[in-house]
């Protein structure tokens, strides 16, 4: 594959990438964030697996590997069976309407392009848009864990936002170390593990939601 | 990339043909509907039916209406026909004579609306006016969100005219999709079910008070006058699906001059149709109706795929 090729493939997926982000602000239900945030790590692995392929490096393709079989499939999963087992109302609950949350993104999406227009020598390194799309991909995840008020959601959210920071590494730097990419990879499993147990125990103990918490109570 | 001009008589063979082709799109689209749930259903060709039956009826007017009220289904038809004229259907490229460009087919399209829902307040009927009231709500989401889709795809190709950016779409399909369109694409796939007034946004099928926008915009309507605004809204769901198709698929699949191209043409443009109508029919089937409240929220993505679509197109 020519790089024209492989950056336009890149493009594309930011593109994707993007839209995907976008289905997760504007769920209105936990379990269709989870499929978005499922397809969203796809695309990612989709990403690793044709730069791999352009530029040969086979750490590239563990990583394409572990993010298919651990990001796209394990982790929605287990965030799956959390929302079965928690047995609660299905709707998001939004701190800030859904709509402003959607002007938010656009002002996101545009100030990350213009901030990355500004960096101007190193957005000369990189043809077309995987910077600015990443950079706006980690601030829509955090986006959407600052407007959620379920614990879930704000995992999703987290997970969204690792998805970006990982899509940037990946095409700026055409792969980082493996033992790198393997060590964040892990952080997140076990984040995402410890909140699912956490919010499990939380709920089943104090039957409390993530709201009643931020008020002390002496 | 120019592949000849489009002459007057292709213009308006085309035209007939999308005008033609509205009812059956609708029936194909209700039959996969109804196979959907299991039923039977309606033949396709059931609207042509229902329309040769509206022409024979009588009229009924309310009382509280115009002398304007009776004009306003030529209107609406009239300004939907022109709407058809401009979407290029089996060939691509500049039309031979001076025609309007997409932007004239939306403010065409929005005069349409307009006209339907002064009709319907006009009426002074209390489901026109909530009827009317809904879509004037709604327009000013769909609209501007569309003429962004259009406008992120005539950046690419340094121009509004419909012709010349279907042929600046080439022969080649979605591997030669920039970033841009596929964003602009999922902001159309979000916004056709509103703009050809299906559910999640409104629902064609019933008269139930609670549900109807575009439907109890027609009500007051009868005989000939509902049988054109009837015929208008199948045209317009068909120049709609037809200016997704232009905007972002190979107007002609091959380079093929004469009467063969013309036929591979017009099987292109069924193949597209059929493509969209199947996919609206799926949406219709897997969603429920959204509360009036919660449109803005859901056009609300397609907005923000569109504006994205800009960014990446300017930025």
């Amino acid at each position: 594959m020519s790089a024209e090729t492989v950056h336009t493939i890149i493009d594309d997926l930011g593109a994707l990438l993007l839209f995907t982000s976008i289905l997760i602000l504007a769920a209105s239900q936990v379990y269709r964030a989870i499929y978005a945030v499922a397809a969203q790590s796809l695309f990612i692995a989709i990403a690793g697996a044709v730069l791999a392929t352009a530029t040969g490096n086979r750490d590239l393709w563990v990583i394409a590997g572990i993010t298919l079989v651990v990001k796209a499939t394990l982790l929605p999963w287990v965030l799956h069976r959390v929302v079965q087992r928690m047995n609660v109302r299905r709707e998001v609950e939004p701190v800030i309407p859904i709509s402003t949350t959607l002007a938010l993104a656009v002002l996101i999406v545009v100030m990350s392009f213009h901030l990355s227009a500004s960096l101007g020598p190193v957005r000369q390194a990189i043809t077309g848009n995987a910077l600015p799309v990443g950079i706006a991909l980690t601030l829509l995840g955090v986006l959407v864990m600052a407007a959620q008020k379920k614990a879930l959601t704000q995992m999703v959210g987290l997970f969204a936002s690792e998805n970006g920071i990982f899509f940037t590494a990946m095409a700026v730097t055409q792969g980082m170390p493996l033992i790198i990419e393997i060590g964040v990879i892990l952080d997140v499993i076990l984040a995402v593990l410890v909140m699912a147990i956490m919010v499990l125990r939380v709920r089943s103990t104090v039957d409390a939601d993530i709201a009643d918490l931020d008020r002390l109570r002496g | 990339m120019m592949t000849g001009v489009r002459p007057l008589g292709l213009v308006l063979l085309e035209m007939i043909l999308l005008v033609l082709l509205g009812p059956l799109v609708t029936g194909t689209i209700q039959k996969i509907k109804a196979r959907l749930q299991c039923r039977q259903g309606a033949g396709v060709l059931q609207p042509y039916r229902d329309l040769a039956k509206l022409f024979r009826k009588g009229t009924v007017q309310s009382d509280t209406a115009s002398g304007f009220f009776l004009l306003i289904p030529v209107f609406v038809l009239a300004a939907t026909l022109t709407a058809a004229a401009l979407v290029p259907v089996v060939r691509a490229g500049p039309s031979a004579f001076p025609l309007g460009d997409a932007l004239m087919l939306l403010g065409l399209l929005a005069l349409a609306r307009f006209l339907t829902a002064i009709g319907a307040l006009d009426a002074g009927g209390a489901f026109g006016g909530m009827g009317a009231s809904r879509e004037m709500t709604i327009a000013p989401l769909v609209e501007p969100v569309l003429m962004m889709v259009v406008l992120s795809t005539a950046l690419g190709a340094g121009t509004t005219d419909l012709g010349i950016l279907a042929a600046h779409r080439g022969t080649s399909w979605i591997f030669a999709w920039s970033a841009a369109d596929f964003l602009g694409f999922a902001a159309m796939l979000v916004l056709l079910p509103a703009e050809t007034g299906r559910i999640p946004v409104d629902n064609p099928d019933t008269h139930l008070e609670l549900t109807m926008l575009h439907e109890g915009m027609l009500l007051e309507h009868s005989g000939p006058g509902l049988a054109c605004m009837v015929l208008a809204s199948h045209t317009r769901q068909i120049v709609t699906l037809g200016l997704v198709s232009a905007l972002f698929f190979p107007v002609e699949p091959l380079h093929v001059a004469g009467a063969m191209g013309f036929l591979l043409g017009a099987g292109a443009f069924a193949a597209k149709i059929l493509l969209l109508s199947i996919y609206l029919a799926l949406v219709e089937s897997s969603y429920a109706k959204l509360r009036l409240f919660r449109v803005p929220q859901y056009l609300g993505v397609g907005f923000v795929c569109a504006l994205t679509a800009l960014a990446l197109r300017i930025l």
